[in-house]
C-alpha cells in the first residue's frame, strides 16, 4: 500500500465562543479552500471539523492539525496562516513550529484533571454521532437498566455535590424529589450562568451539549419526571442553538420522547431563553420566570423538591451537575468519589479570568491548591506584577488573599476563607486593583441585579454601594465601615434569597483581609492601588523622568508638558487619572500617590 | 376540624390549626408581630421583612419571616429577641430613607426607637414597595391594573406602560390596602381621579344613581359586578343603585331581590 494514500488528515478547530471571535470559522473557510486547491480533498478527502472549546481561550483560534494520528496544535491561527500550514505541515509533512504551541500550553494543561471536558473540544458539538462514538449515551442505557433508588445510591455514594453555588449534595436533592409526592415532576436545568467573568457553563453546552441532555435523562429516570427544561440565557445564542440541535438529534434517534431507548420511559426537554436578569439564576425566580411570570424568587420554606415549578415537586441542577452524572454512572460510585478531596469529589471547573497570564476554561481535581491554579495552570500575573487576592464565586463570593494561596479549593476551605466555590468563577486580581472598588463593583452589580421584592436587598444593598462610593470618593468616615458591618449582618439574615443573602459577601471578605485599604481611602484619603480618582494624583519622579516624551504624547487630556530630554510635568488641572503615562513610563518616572 | 398544632411564641404555649402561618397564631394569640407588607386578605408574599422571627425547636434555628412561615409541631418562636429588633430598626431605617414622610412608617419605626434615618435617599415617596396594591388587583379583584416595574432600587408601582390604566376599574381597593396612604382615590362631582406619587394611574367618569342622581360609580366597575355577581344568576344589572339609597330600601317586593343584591353588592362595594 502507498503511505500516500493511506494519508488520513483531521483539522480540529476552536468554535467556543472565543474561538468564534477570534475567527474560527473563517480559518475552518481557509482549511477547505487550501486544501480544495492543494489538490488533496479530492485524494484523500480530508475532515475539517468544528469543536467546543479548548479551554485555553487566550490562544485561539486553537487547531489541531492531525496527520495519520500525529496531532500538532497550532496557537493564534488566523486564514493568513492557514496556507503556510496546508503546505508545509499537511502536504510537506513538516509542522511549522513557530506557530505551534509553546511550553505554556503544556504547563496549562499539565495539572488539570479533564473529566466533565474531557471531549469538550474532541468532538463537534453538532453530531450526535461524534458524541456516540466517543462512548456517549452508554451511561443512560446503562442507567435506565437500574432502579431509580439504585441510581440514587450511586450518585449518593459518588459525593457529588451541586456545582451550581450551593454545593448541596446531589443524591440527596434527587432522593427527596423522588419522595415527593406529585403526579407530576420536572426535572430542570439552570443554564443561567451570570456571574461576571463566567462562561463554565457556556462551555459546556457549545461544546458537548449531549452529556447535559444525557445526565437530564438519567435524572429523570431516577427522579420519576417525564418532563424537563433547560433555562438558558438569550445571551448565550451559540449555545442555545448546539442545545436546540443537539436535543433534535436526540428526539431523532429516539433518544428523547416516547419510549426512549426501547423501554416504557418517555422524557422530553424544552428550552426555555431567559431574558438577562441575573436573579432568574436563583432556583425559584428560574422557575416564577419558566411559568411566565416576571423572574422574581419566592420565599420558600418548601423545597423546591417538593413545590416547584407550577407547585410540583422539581429537581434543579446547574449544567455541570448534569454533566457530571453520565460518568458517575459509567464509571461508579467508587471510581468518582477517589478523585477529589476528602469532603469534596470530583473535579470543578473554573473560568481563570482577570489579572492572570493563562486566560480560560480550567477543570481541575477538587482539593487543589490555590497556588498551582494561579501559578501552575494559569502562569502567575501578567507584567511580574504581584498577587493580591482571587474572587471566588461571583458577585456573591468574596476576595481570597495572598496567604490563602496554599488552601486547598473544596467547597469547604473556600467557605471558611469567607468566599464560596460559586459556579466557579475567578477573577484574579494584582496589585494594582484597588479593593474597595472590587466590592464596590460587585455590590453595584447586586444592586442593579435584585429583583427589587424585599426591603433588607433593595434598599440595604442601594445603601452600601453609596457608601463605597464615597469611600472612595475620599468622603468617607470610620462611621462609615461601622455602618457597611450593620448593614451587611442584617441583609445577610434577612434577605428572601440567596442573592440578597450572599451580596454583602465581597465587602465582608475585603473588611476581613483588606481593611487597612479602607481605613487609607478613610483615614489618609489615599488609594493604596492608585485606582479611585479622586484620591490619586499622577507626578513626575524628576530624578527618573530622562524626557523621552511617551508619557506626553500618550496623554489623551493634554495635561503632560515638557521638552525632549527635559524633565516633564504634569497639570494636574487637566489630568483626567487615566493611569495611560504611569503605565507607557519606561523608566517607572511617573508616580502614584 | 383541622388538626391543632401546639407550638411555643415568646414562651407561651399557643395553638393554632395546621396550615396556618406563625403570625396568624401570634395575632391570635395576643402576640403583636409587626408588618407592613402583609394583609389578613391578601397572599401573604414575605417582602418587607419585618414580620422576621428567631425559630428554633422543630426547625434549625434560625431567622425566619412569620407570615410564610407556617406552624409546625415543637417549633420554639421568638418574636423580639435583641437580634430581631435590631434587624428590625436597620429595615425600618431603610424604609424611612425612602418614606420619611409617611404616617404609619413614623409610627412604627417610632415603637422601635428609630427616630431619624442615616440613610436618606431624597427620594421623599411615601410608596414602600409593600406590594399589597399589586397583590390585591390581581388576585382578588382579577383586573390586573397595577404591577411592579424595572428591578432593585429603580422599582416602582406603576400601570402598563405608565399610561393610564385600561384596566383599572375604579374600585379603589388599592387605596384601601396601602398601609402609608400613596394612593389616592379622589371624586369630583362626576369625576374619579386615581393617583400614587407623581403619576395619575386612571380617570372615569362616575355613573349616575337611578335613584338619588349622585354619580357614584365607574362604568367599568358595575361591568365587572354585573359580571360576577349578576350574570353567574342569570341576572342583569340595570337599575344603578348608590350604596346610600340601598340602604333606603326596603319595600317588601324588592325583598328577595335586596337578598340577593346584598350578598353580591356589599362585597363590591367602595368602602367610604
Amino acid at each position: 500500500m502507498n503511505s500516500k494514500e493511506s494519508k488520513q488528515i483531521v483539522i480540529s478547530v476552536c468554535t467556543g465562543t472565543g474561538g468564534v471571535a477570534a475567527g474560527g470559522y473563517k480559518v475552518i473557510d481557509a482549511f477547505e479552500a487550501y486544501l480544495k486547491e492543494s489538490g488533496l480533498s479530492a485524494e484523500y478527502a480530508p475532515r475539517t471539523h468544528k469543536v467546543g472549546c479548548r479551554g485555553f481561550c487566550a490562544k485561539d483560534v486553537l487547531v489541531d492539525v492531525a496527520v495519520n494520528g500525529q496531532t500538532a496544535t497550532y496557537q493564534f491561527v488566523t486564514p493568513k496562516r492557514v496556507e503556510k500550514i496546508v503546505a508545509e505541515h499537511i502536504v510537506g509533512g513538516e509542522p511549522v513550529k513557530k506557530w505551534l504551541v509553546k511550553q505554556d500550553y503544556h504547563d496549562f494543561h499539565s495539572k488539570q484533571q479533564k473529566l466533565v471536558l474531557a471531549n469538550c473540544g474532541q468532538i463537534d458539538p453538532e453530531s450526535i454521532d461524534e458524541y456516540i462514538a466517543s462512548g456517549g449515551y452508554q451511561a443512560v442505557r446503562k442507567a435506565l437498566k437500574m432502579d431509580p433508588e439504585e441510581i440514587i445510591a450511586v450518585i449518593k455514594e459518588s459525593g457529588l455535590k451541586g456545582r451550581g453555588g450551593g454545593g448541596f449534595p446531589t443524591g440527596v436533592k434527587w432522593e427527596s424529589c423522588r419522595q415527593a409526592k406529585g403526579d407530576i415532576k420536572y426535572v430542570l436545568c439552570n443554564a443561567d450562568e451570570g456571574d461576571p467573568g463566567a462562561f463554565m457553563d457556556r462551555s459546556i453546552v457549545e461544546g458537548n451539549p449531549h452529556l447535559v441532555i444525557e445526565g437530564m435523562i438519567i435524572g429523570a429516570h431516577a427522579i420519576g419526571s417525564i418532563e424537563g427544561y433547560v433555562y438558558i440565557r438569550a445571551e448565550y445564542p451559540l449555545a442555545v442553538d448546539r442545545l436546540r440541535i443537539a436535543l433534535d438529534q436526540a428526539r431523532e434517534h429516539h433518544f428523547l420522547g416516547d419510549k426512549i431507548f426501547g423501554t416504557d420511559f418517555n422524557f422530553n426537554i424544552k428550552v426555555v431563553l431567559g431574558a438577562g436578569a441575573f436573579v432568574c439564576g436563583e432556583s425559584t425566580a428560574l422557575m416564577t420566570s419558566i411559568e411566565d411570570k416576571a423572574g422574581e424568587p419566592r420565599p420558600k420554606y418548601v423545597h423546591t423538591t417538593d413545590r416547584g415549578l407550577w407547585q410540583k415537586p422539581s429537581n434543579l441542577n446547574n449544567v455541570e451537575t448534569w454533566a457530571n452524572i453520565p460518568m458517575i454512572i459509567k464509571k461508579g460510585a467508587k471510581w468518582y468519589a477517589g478523585i477529589g478531596s476528602e469532603t469534596s469529589k470530583g473535579t470543578k471547573i473554573f473560568s481563570l479570568v482577570g489579572k492572570i497570564n493563562n486566560t480560560g476554561l480550567v477543570e481541575v481535581p477538587m482539593g487543589i491548591p490555590l497556588r498551582d491554579i494561579i501559578y501552575s495552570i494559569g502562569g502567575g500575573i501578567p507584567n511580574k506584577k504581584a498577587f493580591k487576592a482571587v474572587q471566588t464565586g461571583g458577585p456573591s463570593g468574596g476576595c481570597i488573599p495572598a496567604s490563602y494561596l496554599d488552601m486547598p479549593v473544596d467547597y469547604e476551605s473556600l467557605y471558611e476563607a469567607g468566599s464560596m466555590m460559586g459556579s466557579g468563577g475567578m477573577i484574579v486580581l494584582d496589585e494594582d486593583t484597588c479593593m474597595v472598588d472590587v466590592s464596590k463593583y460587585f455590590l453595584d452589580f447586586c444592586k442593579d441585579e435584585g429583583c427589587g421584592q424585599c426591603t433588607p436587598c433593595r434598599e440595604g444593598v442601594a445603601q452600601m454601594v453609596r457608601l463605597l462610593v464615597e469611600i472612595t470618593e475620599g468622603k468617607g468616615t470610620m462611621d462609615h465601615i461601622g455602618m457597611l458591618e450593620e448593614l451587611s449582618n442584617m441583609i445577610k439574615e434577612t434577605s428572601l434569597c440567596g442573592l440578597g443573602k450572599s451580596a454583602p459577601n465581597p465587602v465582608l471578605s475585603t473588611l476581613k483581609y483588606f481593611r487597612d485599604e479602607y481605613e487609607a481611602h478613610i483615614i489618609e484619603k489615599r488609594c493604596p492601588a492608585g485606582i479611585c480618582k479622586a484620591l490619586t494624583t499622577f507626578t513626575v519622579d524628576e530624578e527618573k523622568c530622562n524626557g523621552c516624551t511617551v508619557c506626553a504624547r500618550n496623554c489623551p487630556a493634554g495635561a503632560i508638558f515638557g521638552a525632549k530630554k527635559e524633565v516633564h510635568f504634569i497639570d494636574q488641572d487637566k489630568c483626567v487619572k487615566c493611569r495611560i503615562c504611569y503605565e507607557k513610563c519606561k523608566f517607572n518616572a511617573v508616580q502614584k500617590g | 376540624m383541622a388538626a391543632m398544632i401546639t407550638l411555643t411564641i415568646n414562651g407561651k404555649t399557643v395553638k393554632a390549626s395546621k396550615g396556618t402561618t406563625v403570625l396568624e397564631a401570634a395575632t391570635d394569640a395576643g402576640i403583636y408581630i409587626p408588618t407592613l407588607c402583609h394583609h389578613p386578605a391578601l397572599e401573604p408574599e414575605g417582602t418587607c421583612r419585618l414580620c422576621i422571627v428567631e425559630v428554633s425547636g422543630s426547625l434549625r434555628k434560625g431567622i425566619r419571616v412569620s407570615c410564610i412561615q407556617e406552624v409546625k409541631k415543637g417549633l420554639v418562636v421568638e418574636t423580639e429577641t435583641e437580634e430581631i429588633n435590631n434587624h428590625r430598626r436597620l429595615i425600618l431605617e431603610l424604609l424611612l430613607g425612602r418614606s420619611p414622610d409617611a404616617p404609619l412608617l413614623i409610627d412604627l419605626a417610632a415603637k422601635y426607637g428609630v427616630t431619624s434615618s442615616r440613610f436618606l435617599t431624597g427620594e421623599n415617596n411615601d410608596c414602600i414597595l409593600c406590594g399589597r396594591c399589586v397583590r390585591v388587583c390581581r388576585d382578588e379583584i382579577g383586573a390586573y391594573a397595577l404591577c411592579f416595574v424595572n428591578r432593585g432600587p429603580e422599582r416602582k408601582v406603576t400601570t402598563d406602560f405608565e399610561r393610564l390604566s385600561e384596566y383599572c376599574i375604579g374600585c379603589g381597593s388599592c387605596a384601601q390596602v396601602c398601609p402609608t396612604g400613596a394612593i389616592q382615590v379622589e371624586d369630583r362631582g362626576d369625576q374619579r381621579k386615581i393617583s400614587t406619587w407623581g403619576q395619575v394611574l386612571a380617570r372615569f367618569k362616575l355613573e349616575k344613581c337611578d335613584h338619588c342622581g349622585m354619580p357614584f360609580a365607574p362604568k367599568r366597575y358595575l361591568e365587572l359586578i354585573n359580571k360576577k355577581a349578576y350574570q353567574p344568576k342569570g341576572l342583569e344589572l340595570v337599575d344603578y343603585i348608590c350604596p346610600e339609597c340601598f340602604k333606603k330600601r326596603d319595600r317588601a317586593s324588592e325583598r328577595r331581590q335586596a337578598a340577593d343584591l346584598r350578598k353580591s353588592v356589599v362585597k363590591w362595594s367602595v368602602p367610604r
